[in-house]
C-alpha cells in the first residue's frame, strides 16, 4: 500500500481559554487578538520542515489541504506549500509524490487558475504531481468563499470538466460555462504526465460522490474526522465495493485513500504522555472545534440527503466539552499507541475496506516540530514496513500514481468529456 | 391536488419548459398575489383572513415544490427568477391584481414590479430583503447560524403563540425530519438569490416601479434593520411606510391583526399615496 504524509499548518500557540472564548476555529477567530504574526512565521516554516522530514523518511508522498480563514490549517491554496515541496524535494532527488488534496473546485472561482498551478507543479516536480479535487466544506466555500451553497456542485462539474480538458486538448478551445467563460483556454504549461495527472476526489460519505468517483475513475479519499472509522468508514466502503461491482468496475483497492491521525510512542502509555496534550489542543481548539452549522448548509446537501443526514443522531457540536484524549483514543478519533497497537489498527482498516492508500497526519495541535519529527520516526521505522506489503499483488496495476513513481497512466474515463457528474 | 389548507395546485410551463412553476391557490373574490418569504410557504392566520376576500395564488420557488426537486438549477439568477414569475402570472391572467411579499418574497415582488412596472396595482412589501448599505450591514444569520438562534433572530418574542406555531415541527419524528429536510433545502433554494451579500442591484431599479407600495417594517427586526423601511420608501415614488412596535422580522405573524388592518385599509382605499 501507499503511505502518504499529509500535513495541517494549524496555529500551535492558542490560549488555553480558546475554547471559552472563542466559538469556533474558523470563520470567525479573532486573527489579531489571538496571534504572534513571528508564530506565524515559525508555524508555516515547521510545517514545510516536518514534510520534508517526511519526505526524506521514505513516505510515498507528501500531501497538503486547503483551509481559508481557518486556526486550525492555515492553507489557503495547497499549491503554494506544494511547489515549496516540489522544489525541494527535486534538489534532493527524492522520488516522493507531490499530493495536493484539497484544490476545492467547488469553491474556485478561477478555474484556469488552478489547471495552469498544478500543470506548473506537475512539471516542476517532474511528473510528481497527484491532484485532489474535493468539493469543498462548507464554511469554506459558501461562507468564505461566497459560493451560494446550492451552487457548489454545479459549480464544481463544470470547474472539473474545464481543468481536465484545459490539461488535455492539444489545441486551444473557447469556453462558454455558466460560472466562467474564455475566448480561448491555452493554459501554460500543459501536465508534464500524459495525459495528465491522477485525480482524486474527497469524500464525507454521500453516496454521489462516492457514485461520481467510481464513473470517473478518480481516487476517493474518505474522511470521517472525529469518530471510529470501523463504525462510521466501514459502511462507505461496502457502499462503495457494492457499487463498483454492479458497474462492473475492478475492486483495486487502490482506488482509495482514507485520512487518520496516528500517534506513535514507544508504549501506548508513552503515547498518551507525549501526545495527549497535543490531541487535546486539537479538539478543543482546533479542528474539533467547528460548529456543526459550518459544515453543513442549506442548500449544500439535497433534501433525501438531509433526511439520511437527520435520521442519524447528528454529534454535538460547538460549545460542548471536546472529549479527551482517552475518549479520543477509544472513540478511533486518533490512532495512538505503540507501533504494535497501531499497527494493529491500521493494518485492519488497510483490510477490511480494501484501502490502498493511508494518509496519515503525524502532527496534531500544538504539537511541536521536534515531537512530530520522534512521531515520524517510529511511524516510519516502526509502523510503515508493516503495511507496505498489504495489497502488494496491485502494486503494477496502480493507475491513480505517478508513473514516474512506478504508477500507471491514469484511465481515459477521469478525462471524459461526457461523463458522471456531481449534480 | 389539495393539501389541508384546501389550497389548489396550479403549475405554469415557464422558461421554454424548463420551469413548471407551481402556485397555491386559496380563497375567494379578486386575484392576489402571495409571494412567500425565504422558509417557503405557510397558511398563516394572515393569509387565511385575506383569503376570506380574496383568491390567494402564491408561486412555489422553482425546487421547492414536491417532487421537483432540481428545477432551482435552471434559474441562475435573480433576472431568470423575475422572467419566470412574470410569464406565469401573465399566463394565469394576473396582471393588475395586488401583490404581498414577505423578506424575499418582498424583494421578488419589488424586483417584478420594478422590471414591469404594469404588472402589480398595489405593492405589499413586508421586511424586504434587497437592499444592503454598509452603513446599515445585515448578514445572513438565519441561513449561516446555529438552527437554535432562528427563533431569535425572527420574532421579537419567539416565545408567543403565532411564533411558536408557525416554528413548530410535527410530533411524528419521521414526519419532522421530513418537515426539517424540506424546509432547510426551501431555504436554500431562496438563498440562491440572497447569498452571501442579499444586494443584487434593486436600488437601481426601485425608482422604475409606478404601483403604489405599502412597506411595513417590525421594529424589533434583527435580521434586516427597520431602518430599511425609509430607504425603501424614500426610493419608490407612491409609498407609505408603516413600523409596527413589538414586531419582528414576521409582521404578518408577529402583529398579525395590525398587519391585516394596514393591508386591506391599504388594498381598498382609492388614495394616492
Amino acid at each position: 500500500m501507499k503511505l502518504t504524509y499529509i500535513q495541517h499548518i494549524p496555529y500551535r500557540h492558542l490560549p488555553d481559554d480558546f475554547q471559552s472564548r472563542h466559538t469556533e476555529s474558523v470563520v470567525t477567530n479573532a486573527f489579531h487578538e489571538l496571534v504572534e504574526p513571528d508564530l506565524v512565521h515559525d508555524d508555516l516554516r515547521s510545517a514545510l520542515d516536518e514534510s520534508m522530514y517526511a519526505a526524506r523518511a521514505g513516505f510515498d508522498a507528501v500531501a497538503m489541504t486547503e483551509h481559508g480563514g481557518s486556526s486550525y490549517d492555515i492553507n489557503p491554496n495547497p499549491d503554494l506549500g506544494a511547489a515549496a515541496l516540489a522544489y525541494a524535494t527535486e534538489v534532493e532527488n527524492l522520488p516522493v509524490g507531490i499530493y495536493t488534496v484539497g484544490r476545492s473546485l467547488g469553491k474556485s472561482r478561477e478555474p484556469l487558475r488552478v489547471a495552469e498551478e498544478q500543470a506548473w507543479l506537475d512539471c516542476l516536480s517532474g511528473g510528481r504531481l497527484i491532484s485532489g479535487f474535493p468539493v469543498g466544506l462548507a464554511y469554506d466555500a459558501n461562507v468564505n468563499a461566497g459560493v451560494p451553497p446550492i451552487e457548489t456542485r454545479a459549480r464544481y462539474d463544470e470547474n472539473f470538466e474545464l481543468v481536465l480538458r484545459a490539461w488535455t486538448a492539444r489545441e486551444p478551445f473557447p469556453w462558454n460555462g455558466r460560472f466562467s467563460q474564455s475566448m480561448a483556454v491555452n493554459i501554460w504549461p500543459r501536465p508534464m504526465q500524459s495525459p495528465h495527472p491522477p485525480v482524486s476526489i474527497t469524500g464525507v460519505g454521500n453516496p454521489n460522490t462516492t457514485r461520481f468517483a467510481l464513473q470517473r475513475d478518480l481516487g476517493f479519499n474518505l474522511v470521517v474526522l472525529g469518530g471510529d472509522p470501523k463504525r462510521l468508514a466501514a459502511p462507505i466502503f461496502d457502499t462503495m465495493w457494492s457499487m463498483a461491482g454492479e458497474m462492473g468496475l475492478d475492486n483495486n483497492p487502490y482506488r482509495t485513500a482514507m485520512a487518520v491521525t496516528v500517534l506513535v510512542g514507544d508504549t501506548d502509555e508513552q503515547a498518551a504522555h507525549l501526545y495527549s496534550r497535543h490531541v487535546e489542543y486539537s479538539l478543543a481548539r482546533g479542528i474539533g472545534h467547528i460548529p456543526m452549522h459550518r459544515l453543513a448548509l442549506p442548500g449544500g446537501i439535497s433534501p433525501q440527503g438531509l433526511k439520511a443526514l437527520l435520521s442519524r443522531q447528528a454529534p454535538a457540536a460547538g460549545h460542548n466539552a471536546a472529549p479527551s484524549y482517552a475518549e479520543a483514543v477509544t472513540a478511533g478519533a486518533v490512532v495512538a499507541g505503540s507501533p504494535a497497537t497501531v499497527r494493529e489498527i491500521l493494518a485492519d482498516y488497510a483490510r477490511s475496506f480494501r484501502l490502498g492508500n493511508l494518509l496519515v497526519f503525524l502532527q496534531v495541535g500544538s504539537m511541536p516540530k521536534e515531537l512530530t519529527m520522534h512521531n515520524i520516526d517510529l511511524f516510519t521505522a516502526e509502523v510503515a514496513p508493516y503495511l507496505r506489503p498489504i495489497w502488494s499483488e496491485y502494486d503494477d496495476d496502480n493507475r491513480w500514481w505517478p508513473v514516474r513513481l512506478g504508477g500507471q497512466p491514469v484511465s481515459q474515463m477521469q478525462a471524459e468529456m461526457t461523463g458522471a457528474r456531481l449534480t | 391536488m389539495s393539501t389541508r389548507t384546501g389550497a389548489e395546485t396550479r403549475s405554469v410551463s415557464t422558461w421554454g419548459g424548463r420551469v413548471q412553476l407551481s402556485f397555491q391557490v386559496v380563497g375567494t373574490g379578486p386575484a392576489l398575489v402571495y409571494v412567500p418569504p425565504l422558509g417557503g410557504l405557510v397558511w398563516d392566520d394572515f393569509l387565511l383572513k385575506i383569503a376570506e376576500t380574496h383568491t390567494i395564488f402564491a408561486p412555489e420557488l422553482p425546487g421547492t415544490s414536491a417532487g421537483d426537486t432540481f428545477s432551482i438549477h435552471e434559474v441562475d439568477d435573480v433576472f431568470d427568477l423575475v422572467l419566470i414569475y412574470e410569464e406565469a402570472l401573465r399566463t394565469l391572467g394576473l396582471v393588475g391584481a395586488p401583490v404581498i411579499g414577505q423578506s424575499l418574497g418582498g424583494m421578488i415582488a419589488a424586483e417584478l414590479s420594478s422590471c414591469f412596472p404594469d404588472l402589480f396595482g398595489h405593492v405589499v412589501l413586508l421586511d424586504p430583503a434587497g437592499l444592503w448599505f454598509p452603513e446599515h450591514p445585515w448578514n445572513l444569520d438565519v441561513l449561516t447560524g446555529p438552527p437554535s438562534e432562528l427563533p431569535g433572530l425572527l420574532f421579537a418574542d419567539p416565545s408567543a403563540e403565532r411564533p411558536r406555531a408557525m416554528l413548530a415541527l410535527p410530533d411524528d419524528p419521521e414526519a419532522a425530519i421530513d418537515a426539517l429536510a424540506q424546509l432547510t433545502w426551501t431555504m436554500g433554494c431562496g438563498a440562491k438569490f440572497v447569498w452571501p451579500v442579499p444586494d443584487r442591484g434593486l436600488v437601481k431599479r426601485l425608482h422604475r416601479i409606478t404601483a403604489q407600495v405599502l412597506v411595513v417594517w417590525g421594529q424589533d427586526d434583527r435580521v434586516i434593520p427597520p431602518v430599511y423601511a425609509q430607504e425603501f420608501a424614500s426610493r419608490i415614488p407612491r409609498s407609505e411606510v408603516h413600523v409596527l412596535p413589538a414586531c419582528g422580522h414576521i409582521p404578518q405573524v408577529e402583529q398579525m391583526e395590525s398587519t391585516y388592518k394596514l393591508v386591506t385599509d391599504f388594498l381598498t382605499d382609492e388614495h394616492d399615496c
